[in-house]
């Protein structure tokens, strides 16, 4: 046995490592997620890593203890751990890359100076994913002002497909699962096809019309399995919507570890795939979308994935309850842009 | 592999799984991978006690919101609590994380006092309220001696049901040895640590294998550098929470967490044929010649739930001087600590 597995073992390091990039790696979301990565929880069991940690050059010393830590994790699939605050190494060869860091909200700060801060950041990076990265990297958006952060970066990026960028709104469609499944007094995972439509931001629109709930073996429409359409279209929305201030109000800290997990579940369906009958919620390119949204947007919608490409979920009828709202979250991220490029092309 | 959904496999019974200093920074690295499946398996539903101190009850929802929002289909309940009542009843198995930090100006004796009254109050409601199966990993340091108290506070609870976390040493061990053997930190096993998780803990790597090429070499043959593997090698894993508690200004929560899953995963399902783990076990019945009424890290085997201290081991004058110097410490604590239990 001991031969067979010391063979099995130099078979499974002998695959080729992926190299993965964290940004605002000194923080504490990445705090959070880079221990799962290296696990192997989100790019496979056998997949080495090569794991590219950036920050900016004051957070270096505290990143060096984060590298320290990953060590001391003793974990098989890390082939490598490099630190840097320089954007050549940073985003050089990337097979995926996680873009946490952005500009925080300063007390004072005004939304268009935040605006302003992140499309300098995020113009950057796209920039440098065009000249350093493969042309074939996945790029995960975090930082906020996620969607708006990842439209200035794919456009910074002309000859990276549009489709290879998203933003995160993995979490609301985790919260907004775990809601209704604490309603409905069943594990998280008996609740499918949530779906978050638009900015991640306080104008989402959490939408459980399409969802469905397994109760004792059986599938329900959630709005049947909840009998409370008033909680579904009044409270449930605002408690998905304002659950980032609330997590924030009791820990005094921002919601660190519910991210990190969305993040993993976000790379890990996008690198494996949806389950046949499920999508998810993915903050990606709106351009041909058939549900009247705007297209030279990132807004998200529900996604199914294969082969690490995904198509939107076309087809679902929009009632009139949700076309407002879908069209609120859409009518912030227009202005949003429209201000984050004017300041592209100062 | 893609696993099927929990409602088409064949539900288990909830294990009751208690983690104290809930509020805290080991805990916030820890509970995502508890509740996730990694330690006690992938089909066992758990109902997560979390327990701390009244101040920090609404950081502690904070946590259990968080824990809602990752959406984990292991999670059954999760029950925040500030009472030992409610936080010790019925347990499968408690991590006690939870212990009186070194403050500005405190002298060793009076931390060892306060963290005496701590870990007498919880043995007692483990006695009390835990099922008399419980496992018990005591994390909160001073660990060795916390986790003595702990068990003599609980004498119907087997001795060997309590343990103290030693296995961050042990992995820091093995990924030095690996990263200066230019191989993945699980191609070297059977590290150990002798002793007290404090800075006179013994990492001695005489019986460690290192996988070359797919080749078991002994890792003083491996490393060729007897004079670092006696040196600075010993001195940097001693000495490692430190640094990073210098780099980070913060300290070694996501590390100390994984040691924390390994220990108690290997607990529960057991160690590999010819491997041993470091853990700090009771010392009673040894046959290394360390004083007995001491909790002790050991390389142990676990099969069942329970572990042996592997034996047999040839020690030379180098080991023996070093697992003696680290015994004698903790002598002296746990005499210390147990004059203020008598108190």
């Amino acid at each position: 046995r001991k031969t067979a597995l010391n063979a099995l073992y130099g078979l499974m390091q002998s695959a080729d490592p992926i190299r993965v990039l964290v940004t605002g790696a000194a923080g504490q979301i990445a705090y959070s997620l880079l221990y799962s990565i290296a696990k192997g929880d989100v790019f496979g069991k056998d997949q080495p890593i090569i794991l590219v940690l950036l920050d900016i050059p004051p957070m270096l010393p505290v990143l060096d203890g984060v590298v320290m830590e990953l060590q001391d994790c003793a974990l098989p699939l890390l082939r490598e751990v490099i630190p840097t605050d320089k954007v050549e190494v940073g985003f050089k060869d990337l097979d995926a890359a996680i873009l946490v860091g952005s500009m925080p909200r300063k007390e004072g700060m005004e939304r268009k100076d935040l605006l302003k801060a992140n499309v300098a950041i995020f113009k950057t990076q796209g920039a440098a994913l065009e000249k350093y990265a493969k042309k074939t990297v996945r790029v995960l958006v975090v930082g906020n002002p996620a969607n708006t952060n990842c439209l200035i970066a794919s456009k910074s990026a002309p000859s990276i497909p549009k489709e290879n960028f998203s933003c995160l709104t993995r979490l609301d469609h985790n919260r907004a699962r775990s809601q209704v499944a604490m309603r409905c007094g069943v594990p998280a995972d008996a609740v499918k096809n949530v779906i978050i439509w638009g900015n991640h931001s306080s104008t989402q629109y959490p939408d459980v019309h399409h969802a469905m709930v397994n109760v004792h073996g059986k599938e329900v429409e959630a709005y049947g399995a909840v009998k409370d359409d008033s909680w579904l279209k009044g409270d449930f929305i605002s408690t998905v919507q304002l659950r980032g201030a609330a997590v924030i109000k009791a820990r005094k800290l921002s919601s660190a570890m519910s991210a990190a997990k969305a993040i993993c579940d976000h790379m890990r369906d996008w690198w494996f795939g949806t389950l046949d009958g499920e999508f998810m919620s993915m903050g990606v390119y709106a351009g041909g979308n058939s549900y009247g949204i705007p297209e030279d947007l990132i807004y998200s919608f529900p996604v199914h994935i294969k082969n690490k490409s995904w198509n939107i979920h076309d087809g679902l009828p929009v009632n009139d309850f949700s076309r407002a709202k879908m069209d609120a979250t859409a009518a912030e991220l227009v202005e949003e842009r429209d201000t984050a490029l004017s300041f592209l092309s100062q």
